[in-house]
């Protein structure tokens, strides 16, 4: 059970680290910010409806990925952010709604740490085979659009000038993240789930420039938070959601103290450079 | 696309404000370009200028009027496939020292919309990148990374990418800005044989008039957000 949340944690680690690079770059961290909370509505509501948390969680994540992703074509990006954020109350409402609504029984099963912080037992090897075909499909689409997908990292504007269909990219990497948060907050819970996508590209960012680089070190670093979260919870007992969450913002803050310490020794270099 | 081989650019009473902004930034402009032609549009800052090729391209909707490229609306669907014919190089297109891309991939990216899928590049057109490298003086910077380059290098890398699209209608927005003079009387000699030999279109948005105003077809002068003169220059 543990080998199995362990590989599970890895992949979901390195897929959303990977996916919140592509998020930051295209600017569209609102909008699947508003996409993970649609997830945590879903599963909330397979809570009291009794069906499978992930399978419900994926529905409403794919759906609302579809529906803002077009919405967003045809709006200013201003609107495209309130729409997200109204939806994103929404959606919080809607979450809290059901687990309130939630019988005894149900708060008394693991079914509720899935939803509220994530569970070890919530991880079966039907998920994590699934989990495993999502990364083949994502990197096949990498690999296939590679060059639009760098032409628009290099330049957005440019490369809608040149004809690249950005939106579409936009959509499926919107369509990605839903699918990838739905599986995820099994391992990490729902309100906690962004953290694998945001945390990995934000300390990545604070330690290297390159785009190209940036793109190896998102997932590498979301893979070493969701399984070092998962080792430290298990050994410590604690929820592993939390747990990653925690990992994951002890590296962005390292990252970030790390930054500082490397540019205030750049400034000392140069100085003594100038005054020799 | 109904008119590929005359019609270039069409704008027919053509209005375009930015959100938020009080006052239009191009008003009541009427222009026709046909292909064979170079365009040099001139004017002081504010006039209009980027917002009139960012119009053309599509990147900018009308509020009021109706702009066409290559004789497709720019409000249809359409019009991302007919900027797989066309070429534009940006103002702003300095990037930061940090950046690792290659030159040399800079301008492969630009064939991005038009390959197949996978991202291969034949050997046919890696001949053609380089030979019009060498033509802008690139050719020995192709593997260095862009963000090191030079101002006038990087703003060659782009006009390179550009021209290896081979595109029927090329915008270039002050494509001289960082340029020296032997660079600017290069620049403007290439893209006018490129429009001549492939009976393509170039619309150039320059304060510099000096490299390309005895190349041009057609002079446009902007100010306020409206064409103010048109010297129609041959046969146009």
């Amino acid at each position: 059970m543990f080998e199995v949340a362990l590989l599970a944690s890895i992949l979901s680690g390195g897929l959303c680290g990977i996916l919140g690079y592509y998020v930051q770059r295209f600017n569209i961290v609102t909008l699947s910010f508003s996409v993970a909370h649609a997830a945590l509505a879903g599963a909330a509501l397979a809570l009291v409806l009794g069906l499978d948390v992930t399978y419900l969680a994926l529905v409403f994540a794919s759906s609302f990925a579809l529906v803002i992703g077009i919405i967003s074509t045809r709006v200013s990006t201003l609107e495209r952010e309130l729409i997200s954020m109204g939806f994103f109350s929404l959606f919080n409402a809607i979450a809290l709604l059901m687990i309130y609504m939630s019988t005894t029984y149900v708060l008394s099963t693991a079914s509720i740490s899935v939803v509220l912080w994530g569970s070890l037992l919530a991880i079966t090897k039907p998920k994590v085979i699934t989990l495993l075909g999502l990364v083949v499909i994502f990197s096949f689409y990498i690999f296939m659009f590679r060059s639009q997908i760098d032409a628009i990292l290099f330049d957005r504007k440019l490369a809608e000038a040149e004809g690249i269909d950005v939106d579409f990219h936009i959509l499926i990497t919107l369509l990605f993240v839903g699918t990838a948060i739905a599986f995820t907050l099994r391992l990490t819970g729902g309100f906690l789930v962004f953290t694998l996508l945001y945390n990995p590209v934000a300390s990545t960012m604070q330690l290297i420039r390159s785009a190209q680089r940036q793109q190896l070190m998102s997932p590498i670093l979301g893979a070493i938070s969701a399984m070092s979260g998962l080792v430290f919870s298990y050994i410590l007992d604690w929820p592993v959601g939390a747990t990653i969450a925690l990992i994951s913002s002890i590296i962005l803050i390292s990252s970030y103290i790390a930054r500082i310490v490397i540019n205030f020794r750049l400034v000392r270099i140069a100085s003594r450079e100038d005054s020799s | 696309m109904q008119s590929l081989r005359g019609e270039a650019i069409r704008l027919e009473d053509v209005w375009v404000a930015y959100a938020g902004s009080g006052r239009p930034a191009i008003r009541n402009i009427n222009l026709r370009v046909n292909l064979g032609n170079l365009v040099l549009i001139t004017g002081p800052n504010g006039a209009g200028k980027t917002t009139l090729i960012e119009t053309c391209l599509g990147l900018l909707k009308p509020i009021r009027g109706n702009a066409y490229l290559l004789g497709v609306n720019t409000r249809r669907r359409e019009i991302i496939k007919v900027r797989r014919l066309c070429s534009y190089v940006p103002q702003d297109f300095m990037k930061p020292p940090y950046e690792t891309y290659t030159a040399r991939r800079v301008i492969e990216l630009g064939l991005a919309s038009k390959e197949s899928v996978f991202g291969i590049i034949p050997n046919d057109i890696r001949d053609y990148i380089l030979r019009i490298a060498r033509t802008l003086r690139i050719g020995d910077i192709l593997d260095k990374p862009i963000g090191r380059l030079s101002g006038g290098q990087q703003q060659k890398v782009y006009i390179a990418r550009a021209l290896v699209r081979r595109p029927k209608v090329i915008f270039l927005d002050e494509p001289f800005s960082s340029l020296d003079r032997d660079s600017r009387h290069i620049v403007a000699k290439t893209i006018h044989e490129y429009v001549h030999e492939n009976e393509a279109c170039a619309v150039v948005v320059s304060h510099d008039v000096e490299p390309i105003k005895d190349l041009a077809d057609l002079v446009v002068y902007m100010d306020n957000g409206t064409i103010v003169s048109m010297e129609e220059i041959g046969d146009v």
